[in-house]
């Protein structure tokens, strides 16, 4: 069964993903909706404050950043797992556009991705199963210092260790 | 060279800790094949024809002798005694089995290497000019700049599951000894007329199946601007990069969809986010990881002018050496020695644990213990004083690593082809020492000058047939093997992609259709003039029709 990692543990999903758009007044609560479907939804989606959106690999969010970044929660379809469309596209939100509500990634997830999700801004996965989904939360940990800046670490390394050392911290 | 810090050393080594969860969870039955396939080419595993093929990065082809020598012992413990330099400055095992490659990972991190991303769709290793810091021609050490790419590109959060591989190459001299135009992105360092390091980038590069000659994108990019600038082109290409179809995926295929301005227009603009930001290299930075590069001591050499000249004119063979294997260096007194792996019967790029130790040894005892690997898939010693020429060249004579070929006819860059991979259309060893046994005769090879024969057994060209002046490629007609010719391709300064000269040949047919080809060029070419220079005047059709005739 489908599971979600939160915060690099298993949570309980009280969203709903919905594949195909659905006539507004229909929209149950906590609804993940297409982009599509939520840019056609107009004032009255956006108005909403208990709705999410879900982006294609390769959506171009740009147009709309100001409007996205303000929801609560942001989906990005991975459709392959070595399809690392997903990554640019979280880093752009949770970087450049200031995105600070939940972002999730779902679809074709390895577990080795997720080090890689996580670096890029995503707090949460949907895994294929239990064991995966314990697998990814593992997998983040493997490894303690990348070399380059990224959502969960604003300076790349050799800004880090240049201060670190100025400031004689180990 | 550069040594790792602490930093560097718990990265490989908790990468090797990950590697070897990876390997146990598949070995488990945790993950499928295609999902450990994607997880094992990062780290370098291909699985082959005969057995898998472990990769091992050798950044931008600099060993010291001591990890030299760490790939040795890998190759006596872990593989058959051999290891196979190619084309892309690496080194290459082809016997290791998959259940010991984390043994492998852990063994070569004492010595601060790895196989991260040498395979895979992501940023592999980091290639450059062989002779980097040493060559009499350059302008501006490479080196540096391709170590903090490489840092840069370690497991990058967004760049290591790319559309495609993605191959980047740093070259800093006058000759363009890293075919730069042939890369997904080439960088030429050179030092501007305020006296300032900047980089020139150039993109969409590519050899396989369909070759392109790179562009510029940017000139006189300031140092500082490295990596956020390869950012901006890396993140524009793992975006828009096609996905559909893996031979329609390389960045060369994006440039041409949005053409080249197009690209550079999507590039600037992404890289106006990005200038001046945290990515932004600081001078501290780049001074640190130039001191690793610093010259050694160049101690003060008694003059060996007599001593050469003597030797020289007592030994033909040695005299053909110095003339073809041994370049110009910067300091005076010494030499840049390529120990070519191309003696007859050898597969190229083939190298022995006995050899790899030799070269180790002699790395140690005629230079400061430093080895590079050229991609024509040789041995370079950078640092030997001139007076040592004959006692090392003896030494390597011994040891089956004093062809003087360099350059010549039979120095062929041969990709292992039907022997070894799962993917070929036809051998390519077997022809390459055809070839070799045909043109065996020193003074005629002489006499033909630089040449550059270069072999693949089929599209992907590994063997980079492309950009050979003679190109061959293995192809299949009807389940046999057949081989097409080209010619006219250069990898150098003005690279070009060979011309086909028309229907395939089979094997035997081949060393008589190099041989017309050969003849054509002796009459017809003028004084000195080189191979590539008379196809480039007289065209293929002189070539081709005696090419015909020779095959019957
Ligand atoms: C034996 C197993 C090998 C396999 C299965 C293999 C597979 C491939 C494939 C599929 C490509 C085409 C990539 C593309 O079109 O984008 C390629 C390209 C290439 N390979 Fe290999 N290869 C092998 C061995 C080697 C070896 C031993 C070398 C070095 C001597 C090598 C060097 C290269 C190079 C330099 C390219 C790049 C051409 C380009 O720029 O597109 N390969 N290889
Ligand atoms: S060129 Fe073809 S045959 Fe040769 S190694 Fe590459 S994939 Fe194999």
């Amino acid at each position: 069964m489908p599971t979600l990692v939160k915060n690099l543990g298993v949570a309980r999903d009280d969203w709903t993903l919905l594949e195909a758009p659905v006539a507004p007044p229909h929209v149950p609560e906590r609804a993940i909706l297409p982009l599509a479907a939520w840019l056609e939804g107009g004032a009255a989606f956006k108005a909403r404050t208990d709705m999410g959106v879900w982006l294609a690999g390769d959506a171009d969010p740009e147009a709309n950043a100001a409007a996205l970044a303000a929801l609560p929660l942001l989906a990005i379809h991975i459709p392959a797992f070595a399809d690392g469309r997903g990554l640019s596209l979280g880093a752009l939100l949770r970087t450049r556009y200031g995105f600070g509500g939940e972002l999730r990634a779902f679809g074709d997830i390895l577990p080795d991705l997720a080090p890689y999700l996580h670096r890029c801004g995503f707090d949460a996965f949907v895994l294929a199963d239990d064991r995966a989904a314990h697998a990814a939360i593992e997998a983040v940990g493997a490894i303690t210092g990348h070399y380059q800046a990224s959502a969960t670490a604003p300076l790349p390394a050799f800004r880090r260790l240049a201060r670190d050392a100025a400031e004689g911290v180990g | 060279m550069y040594r790792y810090t602490e930093f560097d050393q718990r990265f490989i080594d908790e990468r090797v800790a990950q590697y070897r969860q990876q390997t146990r969870r598949y070995l488990a039955g945790e993950l499928t094949d295609e999902q450990f396939q994607q997880l094992r080419l990062r780290n370098g595993l291909y699985i082959q024809r005969l057995a898998p093929m472990l990769r091992v990065a050798v950044p931008y082809g600099t060993l010291s002798a001591t990890q030299l020598r760490a790939l040795a012992d890998i190759s006596r413990r872990y593989d058959k005694g051999y290891g196979h330099l190619t084309t892309r400055q690496n080194v290459q095992f082809n016997w290791p089995t998959l259940e010991a490659v984390p043994d492998i990972l852990a063994d070569l991190a004492t010595v601060e290497m790895h196989a991260i991303q040498t395979s895979g769709s992501c940023i592999r290793n980091i290639t450059t000019d062989q002779f980097a810091g040493v060559a009499a021609d350059e302008a501006v050490d490479p080196r540096p700049y391709c170590e903090i790419t490489r840092q840069w590109s370690s497991q990058h959060p967004e760049f290591d599951w790319l559309p495609r591989k993605f191959k980047i190459a740093l070259n800093g001299a006058a000759a363009d000894r890293a075919a730069t135009q042939v890369h997904d992105i080439g960088i030429r360092v050179r030092r501007d007329a305020a006296g300032q390091d900047v980089f020139d980038f150039l993109v969409g590069g590519g050899l396989g199946r369909t070759p392109a000659i790179g562009g510029v994108i940017r000139e006189g990019l300031a140092v500082e601007h490295l990596l956020t600038y390869l950012e901006a082109i890396l993140r524009i290409y793992n975006r828009y990069g096609r996905r559909d179809n893996k031979y329609k995926a390389r960045i060369k295929i994006l440039a041409r969809a949005m053409t080249l301005p197009g690209l550079k227009e999507r590039v600037d603009a992404e890289w106006a986010h990005l200038q001046d930001g945290p990515g932004t290299l600081t001078a501290a930075e780049i001074q640190r990881v130039k001191a690793h590069f610093a010259p050694p001591a160049y101690a003060q050499q008694a003059d060996a002018t007599a001593l050469l000249a003597e030797r020289r004119l007592a030994s033909p063979a040695f005299n053909a050496w110095m003339r073809n294997n041994v370049a110009a260096h910067r300091a005076p007194g010494y030499a840049i020695v390529t120990l070519s792996t191309k003696l007859t019967g050898v597969p190229p790029g083939d190298v022995t644990d006995v050899q790899m130790d030799a070269v180790a040894d002699w790395a140690d005892a005629y230079g400061h213990g430093e080895v590079r690997i050229g991609h024509e898939q040789n041995f370079i010693l950078p640092d030997v004083p001139l007076g040592q020429l004959p006692e090392l060249w003896e030494r390597a004579t011994a040891q089956g690593l004093a062809a003087a070929n360099l350059g010549l006819l039979t120095d062929m860059v041969c990709c292992p082809g039907g022997d070894y991979c799962s993917l070929a259309n036809a051998k390519s060893i077997p022809l390459a020492e055809a070839i070799q046994r045909r043109f065996d005769d020193r003074d005629y090879l002489h006499d033909l000058g630089q040449i550059d024969l270069n072999i693949s057994g089929c599209m992907n060209a590994c063997g980079h047939h492309h950009v050979g002046h003679i190109g061959i490629l293995g192809v299949d007609k009807k389940g046999a093997e057949f081989y097409q010719v080209s010619l006219g391709g250069n990898a150098g300064d003005d690279a070009s992609l060979g011309k086909i000269l028309g229907p395939s040949f089979g094997r035997e047919e081949v060393p008589d259709v190099i041989e017309g080809i050969l003849d054509v060029f002796v009459q017809e070419r003028r004084e000195a003039e080189p191979f590539l220079h008379c196809v480039r005047r007289i065209g293929i059709e002189p070539f081709r029709q005696r090419a015909y005739a020779n095959a019957g």
